[in-house]
């Protein structure tokens, strides 16, 4: 069994050919129903996200498909010509195809080191393939070994722990400060980039109501709209609003582009009576700040700014590094244990299928013979089996013998004579024996033999 | 005295001892760890099951006409067994995380007062009315749910102080939020507030109605006065939530403050009650001393 890998993801292939390439919906379903139509007796999971298209493709050592036909199938599905496939795709084979699941499925070739979401992402591919019929004993394991892997490496050496956006560093200092949020108010002040996806991470939380206040009330409706805070969960509000908007925040996020701070001591000192001191979080992602530094040390209030949240940020990328070499030997062990596991069953899948071919042979040389002695004189008994005896051993070699044709010049002869002398204990310097030479001579005069072999190897 | 009581105790505070390292490292940890947490699981489980072991042990095989809080020590074995249970279900499944680290070292020194309590300042107690038992019931049991929010005001500050230094929560070992913990100060200081009040009112029907140690002027009396200080202080703590000057910390500093006011008011009272038993012995009834001798 062959297991390759062909793709193309973040590592260096831009995020517009990425789109041309991904497979998702009716897409998928075609070049799924295509790839069984046109290889049978291959397996295909397919892995599409908005960082990565991989193929997963399994099939017997002398089937269909090669690399090139994976990339033409995709090329006939995705929105990529055959020539932009084949300049973004890689193509990883056996054991550096199953590496790259490995470290895929724990987080080690994503984009942000350990992100936990890819896991998810290839267990819901492993699933539409198992749905479609296209998944075997092969991928089968593999993909259950990588996911039970990951979770293994994840748990072990916390590669996904920690935070490594400004926002969910943001919203983990706002749960340990507040238990639930479907009674709080989270008031956004600006309404730029940075504001957005902060909020977004925010908004998460569920909480009671977001207002958003700018100084373009526009722009802040725009965004509000955007982010479907609407009706009684919020809205946006004239910047002259601030002071009762923070009144009633329990978490403030500002991201304003103002030069001077526009929260002070000064002006929020009154507004903790009137708040009756309940704890308010303020996350200040401006540059330059927008809230003073007094704030942050006033009774039950908790302020932390851009350089805080990026020293934790800066944290968790470092202490995710640190745990890459030990993520790298644990994933290497893993892989060497599931790639024995194929092999182990497909060495024993192998041999039933040997020994039934030659059962079968020794089936039909049976018959033959039992005929040939039903027709002949006793005397000839040892004759006819001398011949069946011969017969059989020249149709089992056939196959293997016409492969060391020295006329055939791709063929691995080196290769094969090695791996012949290992399965039959032949030894190199060892002289062949009368007898032997005799079944050599019969061996040559047969006539299934002697059209595909050449004369000058033994066959003995 | 009784010697198993004195040696259960002793192992006991060990155990709570180990409880309180276990818990304490939890928290240092940053990442979870699921050994340790059973470890600290079954450490308080144990330290609460033996107290409350030893506690009914005591009430059953001791105590004469099974009274069950007859002296100091059985006061204080009925609170930590109470508080054990109380630290062991709030931590069970995450529902107060970290609280162990706090409340166990607690747990460990009432153990070792326990201890002192048996071998050196036992004292029988004179339980002669259904109100004494009801006064003597609802300061303990009170006084459990005053070290439960003095711990989780504790937690409280370590907390804030660790927020207020930008540490991230994932390196605060996931200790409970603020809003949490001010929840569980309020409540508990209010369930501690009515009981220490159903103690406090049959404390004063049991002054007014009798001779007291407490002697005639009793409302000048140190124990009086800071029992009525520690009522009020929770009475503080328990309406923060309607105040504007007492919340988050200050909250949390009261419910600490009236913890110690609690315990020095056990303190002063267990050694009035000493002074007092050695001018006034004759006023006072001991139990039999086949039981004492056993005991003492």
């Amino acid at each position: 069994m062959r297991i390759m890998m062909l793709g193309a993801s973040h590592h260096g292939v831009n995020v517009d050919l990425r789109e041309k390439l991904a497979l998702s919906g009716e897409a998928l379903e075609r070049a799924i129903g295509d790839f069984r139509q046109r290889f049978p007796s291959a397996q295909l999971v397919v892995l599409s996200t908005c960082n990565r298209i991989e193929l997963y493709v399994a099939r017997p050592s002398v089937d269909e498909p090669d690399a090139d036909q994976v990339r033409q199938l995709l090329a006939d599905h995705c929105g990529a010509t055959l020539e932009q496939v084949t300049e973004a795709t890689v193509n990883r084979e056996n054991d550096q195809a199953v590496l790259h699941l490995f470290r895929v499925a724990t987080g080690l070739d994503s984009m942000v080191l350990g992100e936990p979401q890819i896991l998810g992402q290839i267990k819901r591919a492993y699933e539409y393939a198992q749905q479609q019929g296209t998944v075997d004993k092969a991928l089968h394991r593999i993909f259950q070994q990588a996911i039970a892997t990951a979770k293994q490496v994840r748990t072990d050496t916390g590669i996904d722990e920690g935070r490594v956006s400004v926002g969910s560093v943001a919203v983990d200092f706002a749960h340990q400060i507040f238990e639930h949020f479907e009674d709080k108010t989270i008031v956004g002040i600006g309404a730029g980039e940075m504001a957005k996806l902060t909020l977004r991470h925010l908004l998460r939380l569920n909480p009671k109501q977001i207002w958003l206040v700018n100084r373009s009330l526009d722009k802040a409706k725009a965004l509000t709209d955007q982010l479907g805070i609407t009706g009684s969960r919020g809205g946006a509000r004239p910047f002259d609003a601030i002071d009762e908007t923070l009144i009633e925040a329990d978490i403030v996020l500002t991201s304003t582009g103002a030069t001077e701070p526009i929260i002070t001591a000064k002006k929020f000192k009154p507004l903790l009576r009137k708040r009756k001191l309940r704890p308010l979080c303020i996350i200040d992602i401006a540059v330059p700040r927008d809230v003073e530094t007094r704030v942050g040390s006033m009774s039950n209030v908790y302020l932390y700014n851009i350089d805080d949240l990026r020293k934790v940020v800066d944290q968790t990328r470092d202490d995710r590094s640190a745990q890459i070499e030990q993520c790298e030997q644990m994933l290497f062990e893993a892989v060497g244990g599931c790639m024995y596991q194929i092999q182990h069953n497909d060495v024993g899948h192998l041999i039933k299928q040997l020994r039934k071919r030659l059962h079968d042979m020794g089936e039909i040389e049976h018959d033959r013979t039992l005929k040939k002695l039903a027709a002949s004189d006793p005397e000839n008994i040892s004759d006819v089996l001398e011949e069946h005896t011969q017969r059989l051993i020249n149709k089992i070699l056939h196959m293997p013998l016409s492969q060391l044709d020295d006329r055939n010049t791709e063929a691995p002869l080196g290769f094969y004579a090695a791996a012949l002398r290992r399965l039959f204990q032949l030894d190199e310097d060892a002289s062949v024996t009368p007898e032997k030479t005799d079944e050599k001579k019969s061996t040559e005069s047969s006539p299934e033999t002697s059209e595909h072999v050449s004369p000058n190897i033994p066959r003995g | 005295m009784d010697p198993l009581t004195t040696i259960t105790l002793t192992i006991l505070t060990l155990l709570s001892l180990a409880a309180s390292g276990v818990a304490i490292r939890r928290i240092k940890k940053a990442e979870p760890d699921e050994k340790l947490e059973r470890r600290q699981h079954l450490l308080v489980g144990l330290t609460a099951a033996g107290s409350a072991g030893l506690f009914i042990y005591r009430w059953m095989a001791l105590n004469e006409n099974l009274q069950p809080v007859t002296s100091h020590v059985d006061g204080l074995l009925l609170l930590t067994a109470l508080f054990g249970l109380a630290v062991w279900y709030l931590t069970d499944r995450n529902r107060m995380p970290g609280l162990a680290a706090f409340a166990m070292p607690l747990m460990t020194l009432v153990l070792a007062w326990g201890i002192c309590a048996s071998s050196f300042t036992f004292q029988l107690w004179e339980i002669s009315s259904i109100i004494k038992t009801v006064h003597l019931v609802g300061v303990y049991t009170g006084t459990l749910f005053f070290a439960v929010a003095s711990i989780s005001g504790g937690m409280y500050l370590y907390v804030q102080k660790q927020l207020r230094n930008k540490k991230h929560p994932e390196k605060l070992g996931r200790l409970a939020s603020l809003e949490s913990l001010e929840t569980l100060i309020i409540r508990t200081a209010t369930l501690g507030f009515v009981l220490l009040t159903i103690g406090l009112v049959t404390g004063l029907v049991i002054v007014t109605s009798g001779p007291s140690v407490l002697g005639e002027q009793w409302w000048f009396s140190p124990k009086f006065i800071l029992a009525t200080t520690v009522w009020l202080i929770y009475a503080l703590v328990m309406n923060v939530r309607h105040t504007t000057s007492f919340r988050g910390a200050r909250a949390a500093w009261l419910s600490i403050a009236g913890l110690v006011l609690l315990l020095a008011t056990f303190g002063i009272v267990t050694a009035m009650s000493a002074n007092a038993d050695a001018e006034t012995t004759t006023m006072r009834p001991i139990p039999a001393p086949h039981d004492v001798g056993g005991r003492a």
